[in-house]
C-alpha cells in the first residue's frame, strides 16, 4: 500500500501538482485513521492531504480513477464477462472450480503451479493486480510514450508475468487430472477455462499498457499547458486559451499586488513623529507608551498607456489593459488611450465593473475611434500631442503598446520626443522581435531614441517582467 | 469526539448541518490528526457555519477570529494594557517609594524599580486576543480564522509558527505553550492564493455548491415549512442561474434566504413574474439581475414547453409534413 501510494504521489507530482514531503506523510498517517472500505472516503482523505487548490482538483479525480479504481474494476469485469462467456457454452465456472479443488486435494503434495496459476485459477483479483502492476513495472511500462508502443509494451509485461509458464502449469494440471481418470466433459472444459484464462489476462494486460499511455499523456498535457501559457506569443492564442490566460493574468497581478504590499509595509519604518506619538498618548497624560513613526511615502505612479489595438496587436493590448485594470490600486490614475490611426481616450473602461467587459470595450475603440483602418502611428501621435498632452506631467511614466509598422506614413518622432520631455518615463513595448525593428514599414528605430525603456513583449513572462519594472 | 466518518455526518446531521462525505472525511481526519483544515469554496457555501456547527456538535468553545486587511499581532494574539499598567504604577505610587526609600543612591534605586518590574509586566497586564485565548483555555476549543485570505501575507507568515508549534512567544514573560490544543479551522474565498507553507501544514477541504438532492435536503431542514414540490423547482432555477455567466454567483444561503421570501409571499409555485420580482435577494448586482432578467423567460419557459409536451396533444407537425409531400 505505502508503495502505491509513493507512486501516485510522484504521478502527481509528474502532472503538475506540487505535493511535499511532508504531504504524503499526512496522507498516509490520514489512511492510518480511516477504514478503506469505502472508496469515496480513501479519495477524499488522499485529497484533502495532498491537493490544496481548487483548479487542481479536476485533475486530481481523473489521475485518481487512472490510477486507483479503474485497472482493478476492468480486471474484475474481465473475469466476469469470461464468467459469462462460459456459461453460454454451458459451462459453470464454480461447479468446475470446486470439482477441481477436490481433484487436487486428492493429488499427491508434489503439485507446484506457479504463483501466477494459482491467482487465476483462485480468481484472486488483488494479487494478480500486484503481479501485473510489478511485470509492468519490471518491463519498463511506465516509459510509454504513444499509440505504437501499446502492443510491445503488453508483450513484454506477459513475457515478465510468465504467463507463458503459468499456460504450461496449467496443462501439465490437466494431463494429471486427465491421469486420474477424469472425465471427456470435464477435460474439454477445464482446456476451454484454461484457454479463455489466457485470454483474459493478456487482455488485461493490454488494457493496464493503455491506462499506462494515457497517464503518460495526461503528465505531458498538464506539464505542457501549464509551462507553455506564460511562454506562448500572443499572437498565436486560440479562444480558449484567451480565456485561460485571463485567469493566468489575473493571478500574476494578484501576486504582484501582495509584494506591493510588502514593499509599501517595509516603507513604513522612518523616523520618530513627535506630533504623532504625543497626541496618540494624550490619554496617558502624555507619556509616550505608543510610538509613532513617520511614515515616508513612496509616490504612486502615474500612467498614460496608448495602446495601439489594430487587429495585429490586439491580444498584447488585451492582456495589458487587463494586467492594468487588475492594479489600477497601485497607480494614482491611469488615462488610457487607443489608436490605429485616430486616437481616443478610453479612461472611462477603468471604472467598468468587470474587467473583461472593460477590456473588450476598449479594445473595441470604445465608440471613439474607427478600428477598421490602416494603423498610422505619426497621425496618432501627433493627436495625442495636439489635444492631450496636458495628461502628462513629470509624474507620469507613458506607456505605448504597439509594433510601430506604420504603413509608411510620416512617423512624426518629434511627438515622442516632446511627450519623452514631459513625462517621467516613456515605455514602448514591442510584441515584435528587436531584430524586425526598423525593417520593412517598421518604423521602431525612429522612435527608440527618445524611449527610456523599449522592451520586445509578446508573452506572458515578458509582460509581468515589464510590468513589475515600472512599479519599481 | 467524533467515532468514525458516519459519526461526523450523524452529529452535524443533529445540529441541522447536512454534510457530504468529503466533509465529515476531512472533519473527522482534523480530529485525528490534530491538523488545521483549510476551507476553501465559493462565498455562502457554509464554511464558517461548518465550523460553528462542529464547535457546538463537540461541545467546544468557539473562538473566531475575523480577518481583515491590516490585522496584526497586537490584535490576534495579545495586547499590553498600557491604561491599566498605568494606573496600577499611579496606584502602587506610595508602595514604590517605599522600595526605594532607603536606597544609596540613584543606580541603586534603579536596580530596585529593575527587580519589580516584571509586577508591570506579567500576565496580569496582557489582554489576551482570540489566538492567545484558543491557546491558553484549559478546555479544549475551536478557534475559527474567519476569511484568512483578507489578511496581510506577513499575518499569514506570523500565524504559521502558531498553527505548527501552538506556542506564542512573549518577549517580556517567555514562551507561553498551549494547555490544550484547539481544533483550527481557517477559511479563505480565495481572494488571493494563500501561500504553499500554510497550505501544507493545513488539510485542504474544498466546499463547492452542493448537489442538486442535496441542496433540497438542506432546504428541507433549514426552511421546514417549504413544500417539497417548490423546494425541488426552486433548486433546479437556482442550478440554471448559476450557470449563468455571473459576477456574484449565488449559494446555498441565497437559496435559503429566497425560499423564505417565497414562503412569505405565498407563493406556492414559481411563475415568471413572481421570480422576477424577487430576483433581487438571490442576485446583489444590477448588473447580474438584468442579464437573470433576459434569460428568465428562456428559463422559465422551457419549464413549461416540457409541461405541454407531456400532456397528449394533437400533432400538427404530421399534416404539415403531409403538405410539403404532396
Amino acid at each position: 500500500m505505502q508503495k502505491k501510494i509513493i507512486e501516485f504521489t510522484n504521478l502527481l507530482r509528474k502532472s503538475g501538482i506540487r505535493v511535499s514531503v511532508a504531504e504524503a506523510i499526512d496522507a498516509f498517517n490520514a489512511l492510518d485513521e480511516l477504514s478503506l472500505d469505502d472508496r469515496d472516503v480513501f479519495r477524499d482523505a488522499l485529497r484533502s492531504a495532498m491537493v490544496k487548490r481548487g483548479d487542481e482538483i479536476a485533475t486530481y479525480d481523473e489521475l485518481f480513477d487512472l490510477f486507483w479504481s479503474g485497472f482493478y474494476d476492468n480486471l474484475k469485469g474481465a473475469f466476469g464477462d469470461m464468467e459469462g462467456d462460459l456459461a453460454e457454452k454451458g459451462i459453470d465456472l464454480e461447479q468446475l472450480l470446486s470439482q477441481l479443488a477436490e481433484m487436487m486435494q486428492d493429488m499427491d503434495g508434489e503439485l507446484d503451479l506457479s504463483e501466477l496459476a494459482k491467482a487465476m485459477l483462485t480468481q484472486d483479483m488483488s494479487q494478480l493486480e500486484n503481479m501485473i502492476r510489478a511485470a509492468a513495472e519490471d518491463a519498463g511500462a511506465g516509459r510509454i510514450e504513444n499509440m505504437l508502443q501499446v502492443g510491445f509494451f503488453s508483450r513484454r509485461t506477459t513475457e515478465q508475468l510468465g504467463l507463458e509458464g503459468a499456460q504450461q502449469d496449467l496443462e501439465g494440471l490437466v494431463e494429471r487430472m486427465k491421469a486420474m481418470g477424469m472425465g471427456e466433459e470435464g477435460i474439454q472444459q477445464m482446456q476451454e477455462l484454461i484457454r479463455k484464462l489466457m485470454e483474459t489476462v493478456r487482455r488485461t494486460v493490454r488494457n493496464f499498457t493503455e491506462r499506462e499511455l494515457q497517464q503518460q499523456n495526461h503528465n505531458y498535457m498538464e506539464k505542457f499547458r501549464r509551462e507553455m501559457l506564460t511562454e506562448k506569443s500572443f499572437y498565436h492564442l486560440t479562444e480558449d486559451e484567451i480565456q485561460k490566460m485571463r485567469e493566468v493574468v489575473a493571478r500574476l497581478a494578484q501576486r504582484i499586488k501582495n509584494i506591493l504590499s510588502i514593499r509599501k509595509k517595509r516603507l513604513k519604518r522612518g523616523k520618530l513623529d513627535l506630533h504623532q506619538t504625543l497626541r496618540r498618548n494624550m490619554a496617558r497624560g502624555g507619556i509616550p507608551f505608543e510610538v509613532v513613526y513617520k511614515t515616508r511615502r513612496k509616490d504612486r505612479p502615474k500612467l498614460v498607456i496608448m495602446c495601439d489595438v489594430s487587429s495585429s496587436v490586439a491580444n498584447v493590448s488585451r492582456f495589458m489593459l487587463q494586467f492594468m485594470y487588475s492594479l489600477q490600486e497601485a497607480f494614482t490614475k491611469i488615462r488610457c488611450y487607443v489608436f490605429v490611426a485616430e486616437l481616443g481616450e478610453v479612461t472611462d473602461v477603468f471604472n467598468d465593473k468587470e474587467v473583461s467587459s472593460a477590456v473588450e470595450k476598449a479594445l473595441d475603440g470604445g465608440d471613439v475611434i474607427n478600428v477598421y483602418t490602416r494603423s498610422n502611428f505619426g497621425f496618432a501621435f501627433h493627436e495625442f500631442w495636439k489635444n492631450h498632452l496636458a495628461a502628462i506631467d513629470n509624474k507620469t511614466t507613458v506607456i505605448i503598446l504597439g509594433d510601430a509598422r506604420n504603413n509608411y506614413n510620416d512617423a512624426k518622432a518629434w511627438c515622442i520626443r516632446d511627450i519623452q520631455n514631459k513625462a517621467k518615463a516613456l515605455v514602448w513595448l514591442n510584441p515584435e522581435s528587436p531584430s524586425a525593428w526598423g525593417f520593412g514599414d517598421s518604423v521602431m528605430d525612429k522612435y527608440m531614441p527618445y524611449c527610456d525603456i523599449v522592451e520586445e513583449c509578446r508573452n506572458l513572462r515578458q509582460l509581468s517582467k515589464v510590468v513589475d519594472q515600472i512599479l519599481l | 469526539m467524533f467515532q468514525s466518518v458516519d459519526d461526523v455526518i450523524q452529529q452535524l446531521g443533529d445540529q441541522d448541518y447536512i454534510c457530504d462525505k468529503q466533509i465529515a472525511t476531512v472533519v473527522f481526519l482534523a480530529q485525528q490528526l490534530d491538523k488545521p483544515v483549510l476551507v476553501e469554496g465559493p462565498a455562502g457555501v457554509g464554511k464558517t457555519e461548518l465550523a460553528k456547527v462542529i464547535s457546538q456538535a463537540l461541545g467546544r468553545e468557539m473562538i473566531r477570529l475575523q480577518c481583515y486587511e491590516g490585522l496584526d499581532e497586537a490584535k490576534a494574539l495579545y495586547e499590553w494594557e498600557y491604561s491599566k499598567q498605568l494606573l496600577y504604577t499611579q496606584i502602587l505610587k506610595d508602595k514604590v517609594s517605599e522600595t526605594i526609600a532607603d536606597a544609596a543612591n540613584l543606580a541603586d534605586a534603579a536596580d530596585r524599580v529593575g527587580d519589580e518590574d516584571s509586577v508591570f509586566f506579567s500576565e496580569r497586564f496582557i489582554v489576551p486576543r482570540p489566538l492567545m485565548q484558543a491557546i491558553t483555555s484549559e478546555e479544549p476549543t475551536l478557534l475559527l480564522i474567519d476569511e484568512v485570505d483578507k489578511s496581510d501575507p506577513e499575518f499569514e507568515a506570523f500565524l504559521l509558527e502558531i498553527l505548527s508549534d501552538f506556542q506564542v512567544t512573549i518577549p517580556e514573560i517567555g514562551t507561553i505553550k498551549a494547555r490544550s490544543q484547539p481544533l483550527v479551522f481557517l477559511t479563505s474565498n480565495d481572494a488571493r492564493e494563500m501561500s504553499d507553507a500554510l497550505k501544507r501544514r493545513c488539510l485542504h477541504l474544498w466546499i463547492d455548491y452542493p448537489s442538486e438532492e442535496l441542496e433540497v435536503r438542506i432546504l428541507d431542514r433549514k426552511v421546514p415549512n417549504v413544500d417539497k414540490r417548490l423546494a425541488e423547482e426552486v433548486v433546479t432555477l437556482m442550478n440554471k442561474i448559476r450557470a449563468l455567466d455571473l459576477k456574484k454567483t449565488p449559494s446555498i444561503s441565497e437559496t435559503l434566504d429566497w425560499a423564505r421570501a417565497l414562503l412569505a409571499l405565498n407563493a406556492d409555485e414559481l411563475e415568471e413574474g413572481i421570480v422576477g420580482d424577487t430576483l433581487n435577494v438571490i442576485l446583489k448586482y444590477e448588473g447580474d439581475v438584468q442579464k437573470a432578467q433576459n434569460e428568465l423567460s428562456k428559463l422559465i419557459e422551457k419549464k413549461t414547453v416540457q409541461a405541454q409536451a407531456e400532456k397528449p396533444q394533437p400533432a400538427p407537425d404530421e399534416t404539415a409534413k403531409k403538405g410539403i409531400l404532396h
